[in-house]
């Protein structure tokens, strides 16, 4: 009870709600600008919230990943331009809807289903983030160890389109977690003698020149000036009794797929979003309209990208693996303010899970008030020209990171990971799984090392848990490997057919 | 198709694909070149990882093995590559966008710029290079409003420096 009275006393702090305040602004913006992704804005803030306390800091991160997921939706309706991948399905029919002159009514169910969305998510968070972290508390290395294999080859093999450079980008997230000093006997490893790398890489540094200098970088490459003006003919804002009655089966259709998937590790909005479309559309009566500005479609989409919230925070906190790439940076902000995602956090700081989880609640009531009081401006700063962003976005890149240690050292890394991000990503090796090696690499170092010597080289198969995990991990590889071969091979043999 | 925000391509059911394809085109040689480096960059990782000092070995598990491991799977991953790109028939980008005609022009200037404004900032400051650094990122992005080029880094360089110098108590 003290746990719950403490965890809701932190967030109602001035301080606390004043940095949600912020939270919901600069997510709103990040989600409604494309090219602005949540992970490139939740790094970027996590360096200037390096100094703040843990609770604050954490209202203004995990307030920018709730207000940009309704921020998306707005690019996505009037320009069919999603803010973030999450809102792809959005597109669908949400800019069909405002092309019909629709855009308001668009607008607000997509608000409403979202915080529906987020709301559902978080009473999962709730209910199955403590049982799941009790499960994990009896985990031993080998288990934890198997625990981080599969989280990384479901993730990449989610999130990749070539396994093997998937793999190869968590090998290499991995291999930079180890510069330093060797945690058990410190001995040096790849510091050539700077003693700014005998502590590691600064974990900030390196995302946000991964997800944010490399994501700039490369918008500056390939560019090309709007041809779309937005719709401002937005119409009718609210649905009438008969829509309110036509979405809530997609939108509990979207929402149990879209909590499926946020459990899944790498899982994100984007996945979720397409698939509780494709799933209402097919459960649908009125499936011929479907892409044609059905209000059934983006009344699925948005439910199910929004509802990944929480099954993505419940892996991230009960198992301390990220469940999404925004999770992957906000658990390397917790790092630094000395909290361990875990199931130890459940045991250790019962109160900071409340925290969370009001945090979450509290953030998705004011940004959903704000979108119902529909702002003609919103419309308004979709016009805003580009190189104003770039350029803020830059600089705050810059004067952000420096800030993590008030070192220019770790602006020159950065900057040396910007454009290794940006020749990654135009060799098509994903950035999310480096992320992921880097967080899980002490992890699964050092469990691996205590399992070897504990139980031995088979430790890891012998034991019941741990072989399960690994049988997992490999299966989703093979999975992956074989899906694209199979699916070409049926494809080939209809078309022969035909 | 139609770009997303974070570089991934989708196609909508009505989107009309001639028209907004903007994906990369694929290259063997590219591909190959890529698997090339990487297999050459793991090797190297091995190479540095097995040379590794160590002041105490006890032999088995030491500071050097995990490193080790890794770099001989990112060989392993790399020499897949290898072979993929010289022997599969269908080469991809997946969700590379092609580059604009001034792309590269505009990105490797906002690099060289960007380098020599940290080099300015560890040597004279944070306020005067940040306010040059910014006008000029604004003139190699395409602004030409002279309101704009002076306005927009004054404004922008003050507010950082109030939040990140006063509020945040960052010494800039």
């Amino acid at each position: 009870m003290n746990a719950l009275f403490d965890g809701i006393s932190a967030v109602l702090e001035p301080t606390t709600m004043l940095c949600m305040g912020i939270g919901v602004v600069i997510g709103m913006l990040v989600g409604m600008f494309p090219g602005i992704t949540a992970t490139m804005a939740v790094a970027l803030a996590s360096s200037f919230t390096m100094t703040l306390d843990p609770v604050p800091g954490l209202a203004v991160l995990l307030t920018i990943y709730v207000a940009a997921n309704f921020g998306d939706r707005i690019p996505s309706i009037l320009i069919n331009t999603p803010g973030t991948p999450a809102s792809i399905a959005t597109t669908f029919d949400g800019y069909p809807m405002a092309k019909n002159g629709q855009a308001g009514l668009a607008l607000i169910v997509s608000a409403l289903v979202s915080a529906i969305g987020i709301i559902a998510s978080m009473v999962l968070f709730a209910f199955a983030s403590v049982p799941l972290a009790k499960l994990a508390l009896a985990f031993g290395p080998s288990e934890m160890f198997a625990v981080v294999v599969l989280a990384m080859t479901i993730m990449i093999s989610i999130s990749s389109k070539s396994m093997a450079k998937g793999l190869l980008a968590g090998m290499i997230g991995l291999f930079i977690a180890t510069i330093g000093r060797d945690p058990i006997s410190g001995d040096a490893r790849f510091t050539f003698g700077i003693r700014d790398l005998n502590s590691g890489l600064d974990f900030i540094a390196v995302i946000i020149g991964l997800f944010g200098i490399a994501e700039l970088f490369d918008q500056l490459l390939t560019h090309r000036p709007h041809s779309q003006k937005p719709i401002s003919a937005l119409g009718r804002w609210w649905p009438t009794r008969d829509e309110y009655k036509r979405i809530t089966k997609p939108t509990a259709v979207g929402g149990i797929v879209g909590l499926i998937v946020g459990i899944i590790p790498g899982a994100g909005g984007d996945i979720a979003g397409l698939l509780g479309w494709d799933r209402a559309k097919s459960l649908s009566k009125t499936k011929a309209t479907f892409g044609k500005g059905n209000i059934e479609g983006i009344a699925a989409s948005d439910t199910a990208s929004s509802a990944t919230l929480g099954g993505s925070l419940t892996t991230t906190m009960a198992l301390g693996i990220p469940g999404d790439s925004v999770m992957a940076v906000m658990i390397g902000s917790m790092i630094v303010w000395g909290i361990q995602p875990g199931p130890s956090l459940f045991v250790n700081q019962p109160s900071l899970v409340v925290t969370i989880t009001a945090i979450m609640v509290i953030a998705t009531m004011i940004t959903l008030a704000i979108n119902l009081i529909r702002m003609p401006m919103m419309v308004k700063l979709l016009d805003m020209p580009v190189h104003y962003i770039w350029a803020t976005v830059l600089v705050f890149c810059l004067v952000g990171t420096y800030a993590t240690t008030n070192n220019i050292f770790t602006v020159v890394v950065m900057l040396i990971f910007g454009v290794i991000g940006l020749i990654l990503k135009r060799c098509n090796i994903p950035a999310s799984p480096i992320v992921l090696g880097l967080i899980l690499g002490p992890l699964a170092e050092s469990n691996l090392r205590r399992s070897l010597l504990i139980d031995g080289p088979t430790g890891l198969i012998s034991k019941p848990i741990s072989a399960t995990l690994i049988t997992f991990a490999l299966i989703a590889i093979v999975a992956a490997v074989l899906t694209p071969v199979l699916t070409k091979r049926r494809n080939q043999k209809i078309a022969q057919e035909s | 198709m139609l770009k997303t925000g974070s570089g991934d391509n989708f196609l909508s059911p009505d989107a009309d694909v001639d028209e907004l394809d903007f994906t990369a085109k694929p290259s063997r040689t590219l591909e190959i070149t890529i698997a090339a480096i990487a297999l050459t960059l793991s090797a190297l990782a091995y190479y540095l990882a097995y040379n590794i000092e160590l002041r105490f070995d006890p032999g088995g598990i030491n500071a050097r093995w995990w490193p080790e491991l890794l770099s001989l799977i990112a060989i392993g991953l790399s020499g897949l590559l290898l072979v993929a790109s010289l022997t599969v028939s269908e080469i991809s980008r997946g969700d590379v966008e092609e580059s604009n005609a001034d792309g590269w022009s505009r990105m490797l200037k906002a690099l060289a710029l960007t380098s020599i404004y940290v080099f300015a900032w560890a040597i004279v400051g944070y306020v005067i290079p940040t306010v040059i650094y910014l006008a000029v990122l604004l003139w190699i992005f395409g602004l030409r409003s002279k309101v704009g080029l002076i306005a927009f880094p004054v404004i922008t360089t003050g507010f950082i420096y109030l939040l990140f110098h006063y509020m945040l108590r960052v010494p800039l």
